[in-house]
């Protein structure tokens, strides 16, 4: 759906993208995470066809960049950073407005059914200046979506939002998955995106690294499990003999063991610690957060660059 | 529906919204408007031929500041509301054109400006009409004509122009109406000049403001179409 190519961008002497390769396929959620000024926006900007690249190439639901714009226009939607909708004018007639520009066959019905899809519909008739930050943030996604767009840009849907109404846009979006829909999402919100995305990129200027949030993680950490022992005795971790386990940490008297399939070889090894005494209380996975791997990554990256 | 026409109705239907906006299309014709008949209709009687010619030229001198002044009043609003409320990428991400974008903006101001001034000048010689009984001919003849109907569009133009140049530059509305004001002046004052004469308009001065006018609105609208571009409104509008 989309694929770019060294895709660059300058602003004068400042390298806001640099050499982009990406390859997002039809369907995917794709989460597209940076600190700020790491050129998300001005990605976003480029690949909706908004604003050109200088350098590099993409193709977009098929289509050329700088050469097919209007096509590409037509095909996705964006949602910008800030809402951006007509205070003074209802939130329907904001919508219709939207709605007649993209050629849309019966813009009325269509207007009615994301009014309604996204619980709106009863306050249709309000300026959208009197609106909440969350129904702004709602009204301004419907117009993304009026025109049925193959890919939709989301650029920080949750952000500003209080828990409860990003939740109500996170549940939104979990909606708005379909296969013939590609979302890609530029996100803060690491526990948005873990949650979200089925692939993330982390991106500051130039492309960290991409893949499923699982997959990194096994990566980066591969996997361990946790067990929790009612009276640890120092040294039972010296004889655990057993040939898949990579390594055991002590930490909090818990030990925390590496391991590359945990669902077959947890069983041997809770069997192996109760041989040798100890009381097992839990069992459980250890979870890196995507925040954390995310700040190690960009911490690396600063380092090596 | 057409693009550009879709756009023209929501710049309407914002303006409608905007109380700013509305006394600048409707209060100011109707102070300027009494303010013409009244001055007829005193120099209609007065006996003095020169102060006469004065208030006849200074009326005219009112409906050639309208559609400089309205559309001023419409584009500021119209660019300035659209950067503060931040629609303008939305609005660049559907599929308009940037023609379409300008031409939008542009007519929007200049279509009411001409409505509203030729409306005012057609009460203004109703009102006449059934205070005095009959036009004075001094409003029929050609300067006149050639005035309301020639320069009028040429005004609203150049000054339609400006405002778009002045308000992509602007953050607020106050800036943008500041300067643009200041740049309508040399469009009319010609006309100022002309309004305090103690002879009537003559066509000639008309067709060379108009020649003028010409010129300056061809230099000022390729100015202004160079500046909405896409790629400029994103990353070059303040
Ligand atoms: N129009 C512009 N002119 C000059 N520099 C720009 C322009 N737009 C963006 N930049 C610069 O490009 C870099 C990337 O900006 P961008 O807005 O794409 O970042 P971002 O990842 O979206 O950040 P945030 O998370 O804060 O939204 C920044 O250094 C920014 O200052
Ligand atoms: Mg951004």
């Amino acid at each position: 759906m989309i694929t770019t190519q060294n895709l660059t961008r300058r602003f004068g002497a400042l390298t806001a993208v640099d050499s982009l390769d990406l390859h997002v396929d039809k369907g995917e959620v794709f989460g597209f995470l940076g600190p700020n000024g790491a050129g998300k926006t001005t990605t976003v900007r480029m690949l909706a066809a908004l604003i050109a690249p200088t350098s590099g190439e993409a193709t977009i639901a098929g289509n050329e960049l700088g050469i097919h714009n209007r096509s590409i226009r037509r095909r996705v939607g964006v949602l910008t950073e800030t809402p951006g909708l007509y205070r003074r004018l209802s939130a329907q007639d904001n919508l219709l407005f939207f709605a007649r520009l993209y050629q849309i066959a019966e813009p009325m019905a269509q207007v009615e059914r994301y009014l309604k899809l996204f619980d709106l519909w009863e306050r249709r008739a309000a300026p959208a200046g009197s609106y909440s930050k969350g129904m702004r943030q709602k009204l301004a996604i419907a117009r993304a979506l009026l025109h049925e767009p193959e890919i939709l840009f989301l650029d920080e849907p949750t952000a500003g939002l209080d828990p409860e109404a990003a939740k109500t846009v996170r549940d939104l979006i979990e909606t708005l998955r379909s296969d013939e829909r590609t979302i890609f999402l530029c996100t803060h919100n690491l526990d948005e995106a873990d949650r979200l995305c089925d692939r993330v990129a982390l991106f500051k200027t130039r492309l960290i690294t991409t893949g499923r949030p699982q997959e990194l993680r096994e990566q980066m950490y591969g996997r361990r499990t946790v067990v929790h022992l009612a009276n640890y005795r120092a040294g039972i971790e010296n004889q655990v003999d057993l040939p898949f386990v990579k390594h055991i940490d002590v930490v909090d008297e818990r030990l925390v063991v590496s391991l590359d399939d945990p669902e077959a070889e947890n069983p041997a090894l809770v069997k192996r610690l109760v041989e040798l005494g100890a009381d097992v209380q839990f069992v459980t996975e250890l979870r890196v957060s995507l925040e954390d791997m995310y700040l190690d990554l960009m911490e690396a990256n600063d380092e090596s660059s | 529906m057409n693009r550009l026409r879709v756009l023209l109705l929501k710049e309407w239907r914002e303006s409608m919204r905007n109380k700013m906006v509305l006394f600048g299309v409707i209060f100011l014709p109707v102070i300027l408007v009494a303010t013409s008949v009244y001055m007829i209709t005193l120099g209609d009687g007065a006996d003095d031929p020169v102060g006469q010619i004065i208030l006849f030229n200074t009326s005219l001198m009112y409906f050639l500041l309208l559609p400089a002044i309205i559309p001023l009043a419409i584009a500021v609003y119209s660019i300035v509301g659209e950067k503060e409320q931040t629609t303008l990428e939305p609005l660049l991400a559907t599929p308009i054109s940037d023609l379409e974008l300008f031409l939008g903006k542009a007519l929007a101001s200049v279509i009411p400006a001409l409505v509203v001034n030729w409306i005012s000048f057609g009460a203004f010689l109703g009102i006449i009409r059934l205070l005095v009984g009959s036009v004075p001919l001094q409003t029929l003849t050609a300067p006149w004509l050639a005035s309301i109907f020639g320069l009028s569009p040429l005004l609203a133009l150049f000054s339609v122009g400006i405002t778009m140049i002045v308000s992509s530059r602007a953050s607020d509305a106050r800036a943008a109406y500041q300067f643009s004001s200041l740049a309508i002046l040399p469009g009319i004052i010609p006309l100022v000049v002309y309004s305090s004469s103690k002879t009537l308009v003559d066509l000639r001065l008309i067709i060379l403001e108009g020649g003028v006018l010409v010129v300056a609105c061809v230099a000022v609208m390729y100015f202004a179409i160079r500046l909405f571009r896409r790629e400029q409104i994103l990353t070059r509008w303040k």
